[in-house]
């Protein structure tokens, strides 16, 4: 017997729920505890768990309807099982019409008749005969679909089988492979064969539409693992901190000049490659030693003012973001800089970064300058209270003494947390780190 | 080979019974010279004297008990009740000793006696003689139960239910008596628990016993000319019931009519609707299944109304054709 599925009332004061998604499909099965739905209360979205387990027979709602509680919204059951095709009326609609109803008065004859109906045509249940029903369940058909030729329109053997035939839909075998490897519903291509077999051409035609016409479903994956720490700390950030970007661009012409020049130098030494994040790591260090507000954490509501300047390196891996930590980069050199970050980038990559290459970090740095990025506004990663957003290098027109001239240009993003860091200290950093980048002979001093 | 009646076969299965095993015994009323009711010991006595063929006082508790007294200590009695309705009066010594006795010692005694009975309407002779009650002795666990419907079972079902260890019922049909079938010279057994396939067919399986087993037969053969394939079969013995045959042949053919004479309500066919809707033939039934039986109404006198009591041919060939869809 199919169960029914009711809106439930998930709080004092809701009267209905909008359904935001199925997460079940007709014909799919279900075990108890599976969420079959999610809804939206005026309190809340939830995911409603299915009590039963079984086949979900049928949904009698769509996404973004809005249903009063205790209202059947679908059936779960058997396989082939029958249910309404319309919403059963709540019990107490039920009620409430027959209080209403002036005609409460009904002849004898009337209700041995309507008594009389119901048991012969009792929701849902179909008359049919065992083997009907075993052939029916062999064939995969549902007997609603089927008159049955008995007494009392009783389904037997032969209506079935008369039916599996009628069904059967005339398919060469090379065709009826093809269908079977691509999992298609055979009935749904038209056959332009004698009397209408499909053929291998059918088939290939059928599919090249189907390409054209059919999107993909999309693609759902439950948020977990490491997406799912991302997505809490993310929402966690953006939620609780009140965030405030600053940006400002930087001619980065020595830079350039000095990262072509030490690139071989370094390479020498560390076998990596340096690379424009490791100097502009250096000079945030270099800045932040002279910004100890900046470099700042903000824990159970105290302002904790980091001695070490630990630089965390935003790093994109496969489904999520991994911060391995760079501890005390204002005492390190370029090249190590450089072996440290490359060698934290790879083992983040390959999962292998142990518990304290991953925490401890005092300030993020974000670089996006790879990509086609000029700037952006960064998340803090807490319980910092400050983050750097790197854009690309790009070529600009500037005006430098008086003149329009072409620089090698960088924007810089700072977001900060208004709660621990004011607008004036936080740019007085910005502004001193542009100046850095631009003048990274101070580094030297 | 050679055809004989069916009142002929269980005569001869005693007599060569008794020819080889002078532990064989018959006992009953007037079954000496006078030959039975119905003539079944006729020239029994002359052969094996009144020692081994026992005339009886008309004292149906008092045959059952002497039979069962003696196939407790080691003869092996074949006892006649004239009419089977008179079991009512042999019922405690059956039902109470009989069936009971050798579960109560253990194993260690045992009753290995054959209860002869003729039973069935068709004969005129009214309500107390013409009874079908063969169900209330299916009832009971330690009974065995036995109708055969032709010459050949009769013979090698009865050579059967002597050499049984257990007290049987063996249930003759009146009207079966004058039947005729080939039936083999020598003594043979057919072993009790198998049932018959008196007739294969497709479309239709008919459980039927005794002599419904011949109405039966008679309405495949008309059916047949329909273009529908009856298959009947005969149980034979009504316990132990060879229900795998009865199972094998619903399967096959999804559509079930049980006919007994014996009145309907609480008849042996409900056990065989029962066995089937619980058996592995469920699914393949594809109509509900129909029992034909005896109205719940004393036998009546005139032979009109005898007739309409029971089930016959026409009502057998209705009820298939209604299983069917095709009436």
């Amino acid at each position: 017997m199919a169960k029914e599925i009711f809106m439930p009332k998930l709080s004092s004061t809701m009267e209905v729920g909008t359904l935001l998604q199925w997460l079940k499909e007709e014909g799919d099965p279900v075990q108890v505890g599976d969420p079959l739905f999610e809804i939206m209360t005026d309190k809340i979205n939830i995911e409603v768990e299915s009590y039963e387990e079984g086949v979900l027979l049928k949904k009698y709602y769509e996404v973004d309807d809005e249903v009063p509680i205790n209202t059947i919204i679908g059936y779960i059951g058997e396989a082939g099982e029958t249910v309404p095709d319309e919403p059963p009326a709540s019990e107490g609609e039920e009620v409430q019409e027959e209080v209403d109803s002036p005609k409460a008065e009904k002849t004898t004859m009337e209700q041995e008749q309507e008594e009389l109906e119901e048991v012969e045509g009792q929701v849902g249940k179909v008359r049919a005969t065992p083997a009907a029903r075993r052939v029916a369940r062999e064939n995969d058909l549902s007997l609603e679909t089927i008159s049955g030729s008995g007494p009392k329109g009783r389904i037997h053997e032969q209506d079935v089988l008369d039916a599996v035939k009628e069904n059967a839909v005339l398919i060469t075998p090379l065709a009826e492979k093809m269908a079977k490897d691509h999992q298609l519903d055979v009935r749904k291509i038209e056959g332009t064969g004698i009397r209408g077999k499909i053929e291998k051409s059918d088939v290939e035609r059928y599919l090249s539409s189907q390409k054209v016409r059919e999107e993909e479903p999309a693609e759902r994956v439950k948020l977990k693992g490491l997406r799912k720490a991302v997505a809490d700390k993310m929402l966690e950030s953006a939620r609780s901190i009140p965030h405030v970007t600053l940006t400002t661009e930087v001619d980065m012409t020595k830079v350039i000049d000095i990262r072509k020049n030490l690139l071989p130098i370094v390479e020498n030494e560390t076998g990596y490659r340096l690379s424009f994040t490791e100097i502009i790591i250096k000079s945030t260090a270099h800045t932040l030693t002279k910004h100890r507000n900046i470099n700042a954490s903000l824990i159970d509501n105290e302002i904790v003012y980091n001695k070490a300047v630990n630089i965390g390196l935003a790093v994109a891996v496969d489904n999520g973001l991994i911060v391995p930590s760079i501890h005390d980069a204002d005492k390190k050199g370029l090249a190590e800089l450089t072996a440290v970050s490359k060698t934290l980038g790879k083992k983040a990559r390959d999962s292998k970064l142990t518990p304290a290459e991953m925490t401890g970090s005092t300030f993020t740095i974000s670089n996006l300058g790879m990509y086609a990025i000029d700037g952006f506004t960064p998340i803090i990663n807490p319980p910092e209270t400050a983050i750097l957003g790197v854009g690309r290098i790009t070529e600009k027109p500037v005006v430098v003494d008086g003149n329009i001239t072409v620089r090698p240009m960088m924007v810089l993003s700072l977001s900060f947390d208004h709660r621990a860091i004011d607008g004036a200290p936080a740019a007085a950093f910005l502004t001193e780190l542009k100046e850095t980048l631009e003048n990274p002979y101070s580094l030297f001093v | 080979m050679r055809v004989i009646t069916y009142l002929e076969a269980v005569r001869e299965a005693m007599q060569q019974e008794m020819r080889q095993n002078d532990d064989v015994y018959i006992l009953g009323e007037d079954i000496g010279l006078y030959g039975g009711a119905f003539g079944v010991t006729r020239g029994m006595i002359e052969e094996f004297g009144p020692e081994r063929v026992r005339n009886t006082p008309i004292s149906e508790s008092g045959i059952a008990g002497a039979a069962v007294g003696s196939a407790l200590t080691g003869m092996r009695p074949i006892l006649e009740l004239q009419f089977s309705d008179f079991i009512t009066i042999a019922t405690d010594q059956m039902v109470n000793q009989a069936a009971k006795l050798r579960y109560m010692y253990g194993g260690k005694g045992n009753v290995p006696m054959v209860l002869r009975t003729p039973s069935g309407s068709g004969t005129g002779a009214a309500a107390q003689h013409s009874q079908s009650l063969e169900a209330w002795m299916t009832h009971i666990p330690g009974l065995k139960v036995i109708q055969p419907s032709t010459a050949y079972d009769a013979k090698g079902l009865l050579k059967a239910a002597i050499d049984d260890a257990n007290p049987v019922v063996f249930y003759e049909h009146k009207l079966l008596y004058g039947t005729k079938s080939e039936v083999p010279e020598d003594l043979y057994s057919i072993p009790i628990g198998v049932a018959d396939v008196k007739r294969e067919g497709t479309d239709i399986t008919i459980v039927a016993t005794a002599v419904m087993v011949h109405k039966s037969l008679e309405a495949a053969k008309e059916l047949e000319k329909e273009g529908i394939s009856v298959e009947v079969v005969d149980p034979r013995t009504l316990v132990p019931l060879d229900e795998e045959t009865i199972v094998k042949s619903v399967a096959k053919t999804g559509h079930l009519v049980v006919v007994h004479e014996a009145v309907k309500r609480g008849g042996y066919g409900g056990e065989i609707a029962s066995m089937i809707a619980e058996s592995e033939a469920f699914d393949y039934l594809d109509a509900p299944i129909k029992r034909l039986g005896g109205v719940a109404a004393p036998i009546p006198y005139n032979p009109e109304l005898e007739k309409l009591a029971v089930p016959q041919v026409p009502d057998i060939i209705k009820a298939v054709k209604e299983t069917l869809n095709k009436a």
